[in-house]
């Protein structure tokens, strides 16, 4: 089975490293990748659908015709573009008279929504199609002892009526795939908590992210693991501008999934980009060379 | 109950059902009607709970009684809403506050009342096709990852579906 990477803007651009760890990692788990051209932002859920809803889905949908035209299911591995393209594809999926008015407008650049693929975060289909087990035999060094504070976001699981990827209050996918991989990980008080970056005043923000790290801390997590990469924006250089701010250092490293999966496949730090964080990495990983 | 405080009761205040129809042609702003202020929205509301005065049923009360000038404005409190739809999973009813929210929002960008930053961030999709910025630096980086160049974005299609303002 082949798929479509949608990365999106802050991958591409902002961490290409994250990429770089996705392709590489799911390559090795057996996963086919089809680039398709043409994609552009999602649209982005916060900004650009607080400017017009219609609008919204009509960018997007643009983009899911053109993986419409490639005829596989898209893979997403930035929490807001599964937030953007999932829950247009399915609003244009259930209400006829909405996909009408948006194919109206994409009529005059392409061809019109149809409704044949599908949308899932990368993790999602690690789990679904190719199974936990398949994730753990790619491992060659197991990251036993690594306490990974598991950091679920909101957009990988809500709306559940959307999403349906797990349950939204008591999530396991994440769980499941650090096992895979030998990290062991940890739950705390804060762990389904939102890392604020919506909101349009920084106290209330900087507060969630303050507590969030602290309960990381209380835990004694060697670092936070996420899925995406707006919230690693919030925890990364958020926590040195938060600290500055506060006169405090928080020193929680935060690690993307597919960097860890990178790393227990054998790859190096550099190659799924751990020496690029604000918050240095390397003193977690035991980087001596892997046990083939 | 003090004067001060029946003032803004609901009873003594006019609805303003012009401002509920506005909410209603908007998309999924119809969801307000389906509110009836049980409150299961509010208990696990993040910004409710990191804000002395931001609350999810609020904010529907005042769709209900059509308090526009408090909803329609840069300063409203929608903008510290997080998106985290905690709340549309708590909603007997459907309401999904979110997406009220975001119609509210909708409602203040048409108007000129958004905060500037929503129009500076979504016009680089119509300018851009993205909305991170692409620097030489992000192009050296994905040469050393061994990742595709970035390719041209199709702003003229962009452009062609949705109106600039």
């Amino acid at each position: 089975m082949k798929y479509i990477p949608f990365f999106g803007c802050m991958m591409t651009i902002k961490y290409p490293w994250f990429e770089a760890a996705v392709r590489r990692t799911l390559a090795n788990v057996g996963l086919e990748m089809v680039d398709v051209d043409g994609f552009t932002c999602c649209p982005d859920p916060i900004y650009f659908q607080a400017r017009d809803k219609i609008e919204w889905y009509t960018v997007a949908a643009r983009n899911l015709t053109l993986a419409e035209a490639a005829g596989h299911d898209v893979i997403t591995t930035c929490s807001g573009c599964t937030a953007t393209l999932s829950e247009v594809n399915l609003a244009l999926k259930e209400d006829q008279k909405l996909k009408q008015q948006i194919n109206e407008r994409l009529k005059e650049i392409g061809p019109e929504f149809k409704g044949t693929i599908n949308v899932r975060h990368a993790v999602t289909v690690l789990r679904d199609d190719f199974g936990i087990d398949q994730v753990a035999k790619t491992v060659k060094r197991p990251l036993e002892g690594l306490k990974v504070a598991v950091h679920y976001g909101c957009h990988l699981l809500k709306p559940s009526r959307i999403m349906r990827v797990d349950d939204p209050d008591r999530p396991t996918i994440l769980n499941k795939l650090l096992e895979a991989i030998g990290a062991e990980p940890i739950h705390h008080d804060l762990t389904l908590l939102c890392c604020g970056r919506a909101c349009m005043t920084d106290s209330i923000p900087n507060q969630m992210v303050a507590e969030i790290l602290d309960a990381v801390k209380a835990q004694q997590a060697d670092c936070m693991g996420l899925i995406c990469p707006s919230c690693f924006d919030e925890f990364d250089l958020g926590q040195i501008t938060l600290g500055r701010k506060l006169g405090k250092k928080f020193e929680v490293p935060i690690v993307y999934y597919f960097q860890l999966l990178g790393i227990a496949q054998g790859m190096s730090l550099e190659e799924v980009g751990l020496n690029m964080h604000k918050v240095k990495v390397d003193k977690i990983f035991d980087t001596s060379p892997a046990r083939a | 109950m003090s004067d001060k405080q029946s003032t803004r009761t609901p009873e003594k205040h006019k609805i303003n059902y012009a401002f509920r129809e506005k909410l209603n042609a908007v998309a999924e702003g119809y969801r307000h009607n389906f509110c009836y202020q049980c409150g299961a929205c509010v208990a696990d509301c993040p910004t409710g709970n990191h804000s002395e005065t931001f609350n999810p049923r609020l904010i529907m009360l005042m769709a209900i009684l059509g308090f526009e000038e408090e909803l329609i404005s840069p300063d409203s409190e929608i903008w510290n809403c997080t998106n985290c739809y905690t709340c549309s999973e708590r909603c007997p009813q459907d309401v999904r506050p979110v997406d009220v929210i975001i119609a509210l929002k909708n409602i203040c960008y048409d108007e000129g009342k958004a905060p500037e930053l929503i129009g500076k961030v979504s016009d680089t999709v119509l300018t851009d096709g993205i909305t991170t910025k692409i620097t030489s630096l992000a192009e050296r980086r994905r040469a050393e990852l061994g990742l595709a160049p970035i390719k041209q974005y199709p702003v003229e299609d962009i452009q062609k579906i949705i109106r600039g303002k």
